[in-house]
């Protein structure tokens, strides 16, 4: 039993679908409405049935008013972090404080090595996350001195001007499955995001993930709190309960619920490219979750007093 | 070349107020501005409507997701997208790179390694909204010459010019472009200047070749420049459509493109045009006609034809929604007719359940339009098919037991004949066109407007079963029967393939109860579900709309020629059966089909339309890919047919008329093509030759 006790955030995994062109604003604007926490997009910059992630997102965030939008996840061998920061920053001005960065080592090397890419083994895209992570973080610290100076094995930047500065705390999220990779979020990242439909055990392995994160989190002498568990789900409404997230509205806040109190769970973002299921999820789900989760937590405090 | 002007900013405000203003194109600079240039540009345009969008960007790390980000963005945009790269000595490579990525319809993935960047393999596209500019920014020879070389245009700010200096790099662009086979023209010169320059000389660089001047400053400024400026720098000549040395270079013979009627210039496509990816191939077929005509109105139609009776030894194809089976909507170095844009779908009379549809019009969109008034007209089985192409041939899916084929709804049509007039089709006007459009009709003319008299058509039972077949021979005779006993509310199909090594051999079969009470549904489709081992199964009530609601988003990517051949008859006899099943143990035909006429399509008299052969029960279709081994597997079923649908058919053959149409059907169509087409115009779609013989 893991509760972290974040709030709640509840988002949409969103398809960059490219045909249609405007298919995945009009989603996140459905989103938007619906009063979401986050609509994310899928980014595959190989993939030219696709739009281009960062472009969407832009776009996107012009066109909402109140969500927030992240890559889910950016894919970082094809968009170099000094580059990256520098578009996260400025989008999160442009939209008032409204972007976050969910950002990947990259897992399909054949078709980044495709488009000019570097072929990375997991180890080394591990490293080059990383070093990464920091580039970003340099050239988002407009009040430290100097230029941005990097000298890394992946990248390396000569004195770069910082900035901009962010709008507001960007979060950086990544997406982690292995033990190395969910140590350097324990160590240098905001949260973890996962997809629940990769993980071979279902939502049992979660324990195994923050055990994980945990460890490099109290390793860098940092507070395991102070790293978000998100998660990417899919799901189905049902009139009848027929499996995990297959049901209806009141089945899956309760095993929502559970992800939370069990697991640690505070973002579940779910996979979904129609309206009606992404309003569903905000009007019906995300209430019930929370109201389940705040009074689970209550009593928790109850009983520890 | 019309003149522009723009402004160059680092806020969106800005851009939002240029285009109120008026301004033809907003810049936004990277090195200029504290934020991220291509971020900004996409964010600018969600904001605005109307006025173009450029970033100008030093060449980065990564071409090739700059270069699907533009296309992106222009999808997004509408079409109002630019690039421009600051002269580096990577520039020119980027350039290259990015418009490897932007011409998605090149052959192949793009293979680029330079001395600056490697890009393997990159996959092309997405096929932009329009083709981006990309423009080049710099001073020196080797941004002059790139500019020359390559680019759409080149970049400037008059402070940095010395006297003379835009003179001296027009002349090395101008020389650059002629050793590249370009015209010096095609590269619009832009220069950046403050807003307080003289008129005098601003027409004065105008003169010197100038296209565009893009302004910057505060608010007041731009608003003084484009009320005061602006309006004496454009000049009133039209922005006429222009091609690229690059595009006239694809140009075909023989098509005389220069003398377009001018109605239909605009929205031509030639093989170089960036559209040309969206009109070439069909469904299922790759093709490279020479020009795509578009055309919106009745009156472009008459222009259309005009220009194609001017090249009578050119291929000549009509295209609706360009799904044809048989092929004729697209050619090899001919001319296409496109009418997809005559696709208005409007009711006319709601009392008789008149509406009025346009040959462009997709079977999906008029299933959704009609659904509000619990309507619905036979079609085919797929929601991409045209109007124009089925509604012209035949018309056999879900609801033919039912309802009839499409043409049994048409009462009336406009069409434009073979001379070019305007005539009105129907029981009382030109009633033996009327009789000849209603399956001949791609040799008579071209239908503008289809008037059909629709159903009453509530929600239907459809049903989707997969059943074994490892006897093929048994299950279509059981299938067989089972529609024939079916009353006539029941239409479908049935498609098998070939018999794969270690696999069940499976078939779909489909069927559509045209009735809303679950249990006539359900007792309907039962038998259909017996006619083998049950593996899948899928029944629901859905509106007819919701059925046709299949279609893939996106224009045709067909590629190659595929085979189809095309039988009716009346009954699935076990010898049938027999031979379909040593057809498909052959392996020459990878989708077999059948659909279900008969019922109301019988009610018809063979000779009330063109479309004769109204006593079969069954339509069957072979696909394949190698044409010999297709022919010789059907050959083996031919004796069983009486008939044929020619929208299934790709044997070009004049055999293949007789098949089609009865004698005394075929006899009068070659009359009335002597009437209407003596000259032969209508010429690639199962041609009845109105001198007699068979072509």
């Amino acid at each position: 039993m893991t509760d972290y006790g974040h709030d709640l955030l509840f988002g949409t995994f969103i398809t960059p679908t490219a045909q249609p062109a405007h298919r995945a604003v009009e989603l996140a604007v459905v989103a938007d409405r619906a009063g979401l926490d986050l609509a994310t997009f899928q980014d595959h910059p190989y993939q030219p049935r696709f739009h281009d992630t960062w472009t969407l997102m832009s776009y996107a965030a012009a066109r909402t008013e109140r969500i927030h939008l992240s890559g889910n996840v950016l894919n970082l061998p094809l968009r170099p972090p000094a580059v990256l920061a520098r578009s996260v920053a400025s989008l999160d001005v442009l939209s008032g404080g409204r972007i976050e960065l969910g950002l990947g080592a990259g897992g399909f090397w054949d078709p980044i090595v495709a488009m000019g890419g570097r072929r990375l083994t997991p180890g080394q895209s591990v490293a080059a996350l990383e070093e990464g992570i920091g580039v970003i973080r340099q050239v988002w610290a407009v009040d430290d001195p100097g230029p941005v100076k990097v000298d890394g094995e992946y990248y390396q930047v000569a004195g770069a001007k910082r900035g901009p500065a962010p709008a507001h705390d960007v979060k950086i999220w990544v997406g982690a499955y292995k033990p190395r990779m969910l140590r350097l979020v324990g160590r240098a990242a905001d949260g973890a995001l996962p997809s629940l439909s990769y993980l071979p055990g279902g939502a049992d392995d979660l324990a195994e993930l923050n055990r994980h994160i945990d460890e490099g989190a109290e390793a860098a002498g940092r507070d395991p709190r102070a790293v978000r568990r998100l998660l990417n789900i899919g799901g189905r409404f049902a009139p009848a309960g027929r499996a995990f997230l297959d049901g209806p509205a009141e089945q899956w806040a309760e095993e929502l619920a559970g992800l939370t109190l069990e697991h640690g769970v505070s973002a579940f973002i779910l996979a979904a490219d129609d309206p009606m299921t992404i309003e569903r999820f905000a009007a019906e789900v995300a209430p019930a979750t929370r109201q389940l989760v705040a009074e689970e937590r209550t009593e928790g405090d109850d009983e520890q007093r | 070349m019309k003149l522009r002007v723009g402004v160059v900013t680092d806020r969106g405000e800005q851009a939002e107020l240029a285009e109120a203003l008026g301004y033809d194109l907003v810049v936004v600079r990277d090195a200029a501005g504290p934020l991220d240039a291509w971020t900004l540009l996409s964010w600018i345009a969600a904001r605005t409507e109307r006025i173009h969008l450029a970033a100008d960007v030093a060449p980065p790390s990564r071409p090739a997701v700059l270069g699907r980000s533009a296309a992106s963005l222009d999808l997004l945009s509408g079409g109002r997208v630019e690039l421009a790269l600051a002269g580096s000595p990577a520039a020119g490579e980027a350039l290259d790179v990015i418009r490897g990525i932007l011409d998605a319809d090149e052959p192949g993935p793009l293979t680029y390694l330079g001395d600056h960047y490697r890009v393997p393999q990159a996959q092309r596209g997405p096929l932009p909204a329009h083709r981006v500019p990309v423009h080049v920014s710099g001073y020196g020879p080797d941004e002059l010459r790139l500019a020359g070389r390559a680019a759409d245009g080149w970049i400037a700010s008059l402070d940095e010019l010395e006297p003379g200096g835009l003179a001296a790099a027009n002349k090395v662009i101008d020389e650059a472009a002629r050793l590249a086979g370009r015209e010096p023209e095609e590269i619009r010169r832009l220069l950046v200047i403050d807003p307080d320059v003289p008129l005098r000389e601003l027409l004065t660089l105008r003169d010197q070749g100038v296209g565009a001047f893009l302004v910057h400053g505060d608010a007041a400024a731009l608003e003084r420049f484009a009320a005061e400026i602006a309006p004496a720098l454009r000049s009133d000549e039209p922005d006429r459509k222009t091609r690229s040395s690059r595009v006239r270079a694809k140009r075909r013979e023989g098509i005389d493109y220069d003398n377009v009627p001018p109605s239909l210039a605009e929205a031509a496509v030639e093989p170089g045009d960036l559209d040309y990816a969206r009109v070439r191939n069909t469904y299922l077929r790759g093709g490279a006609p020479g020009l795509v005509l578009r055309a919106r109105t009745t009156e472009q139609v008459v222009d259309a034809l005009a220009f194609v009776r001017a090249h009578p030894g050119v291929p000549f194809g009509i295209r609706s929604a360009g799904h044809g089976v048989s092929g004729r909507s697209t050619n090899d170095g001919g001319i296409v007719l496109s009418v997809a844009d005559m696709n208005a779908i409007e009711v006319v009379d709601e009392a008789r359940r008149l509406v009025r549809i346009g040959p462009g019009a997709r079977w999906v969109d008029v299933a959704a339009t009609l659904a509000p008034y619990g309507w619905a007209l036979s079609s085919g089985d797929y929601g991409g098919v045209g109007v124009g192409g089925l509604a012209t041939a035949g018309g056999v899916g879900w609801l033919a037991r039912a309802h009839g084929l499409t043409i049994d709804h048409l009462r009336a049509v406009e069409m434009v004949l073979a001379d070019g007039t305007v005539v009105r089709a129907s029981a009382d006007e030109n009633p033996d066109l009327f009789w000849a459009v209603r399956g001949a009709g791609a040799n008579f003319g071209v239908v503008t407007s289809f008037e059909f008299e629709v159903d009453e058509v509530g929600d239907v039972g459809f049903g989707q079963f997969v059943v074994g077949a490892d006897d093929p021979a048994r299950l279509l005779v059981a299938w067989g029967n089972a529609i024939e006993a079916a009353p006539r509310d029941v239409s479908g199909q049935l498609i098998m393939g070939p018999r794969r090594p270690g696999q069940p051999s499976l078939a779909q079969v489909m069927a559509v109860v045209a009735a809303g009470e679950p249990e006539i549904v359900i007792d309907r489709l039962r038998p259909l579900a017996q006619v083998g081992p049950l593996y899948d199964q899928n029944v629901v009530l859905t509106p007819y709309a919701g059925i046709m609601a299949n279609v893939a988003e996106g224009y045709h990517r067909g590629q190659g020629e595929p085979v189809s051949r095309s039988g009716l008859l009346e009954h699935l006899t076990p010898e049938f059966g027999a031979a379909v099943a040593r057809m498909l143990a052959g392996g020459a035909v990878h989708w077999f089909q059948i659909r279900t006429v008969g019922g109301a399509v019988a009610d018809v008299p063979p000779e009330a339309t063109a479309y004769a052969h109204r006593s079969a029960n069954f339509s069957v279709v072979a696909m394949g890919s190698d044409p010999r081994r297709v022919d010789a597997a059907w050959a083996e079923l031919s004796g069983h047919f009486d008939g044929m649908y020619l929208s299934f058919e790709t044997d070009r053959s004049p055999a293949r008329l007789a098949d089609a149409f009865p004698p005394a059907t075929l006899a009068r169509l070659r009359e009335l093509k002597r009437r209407y087409d003596p000259h032969h115009l209508f010429r690639d779609n199962f041609t009845i030759d109105p001198r007699g013989g068979q072509r």
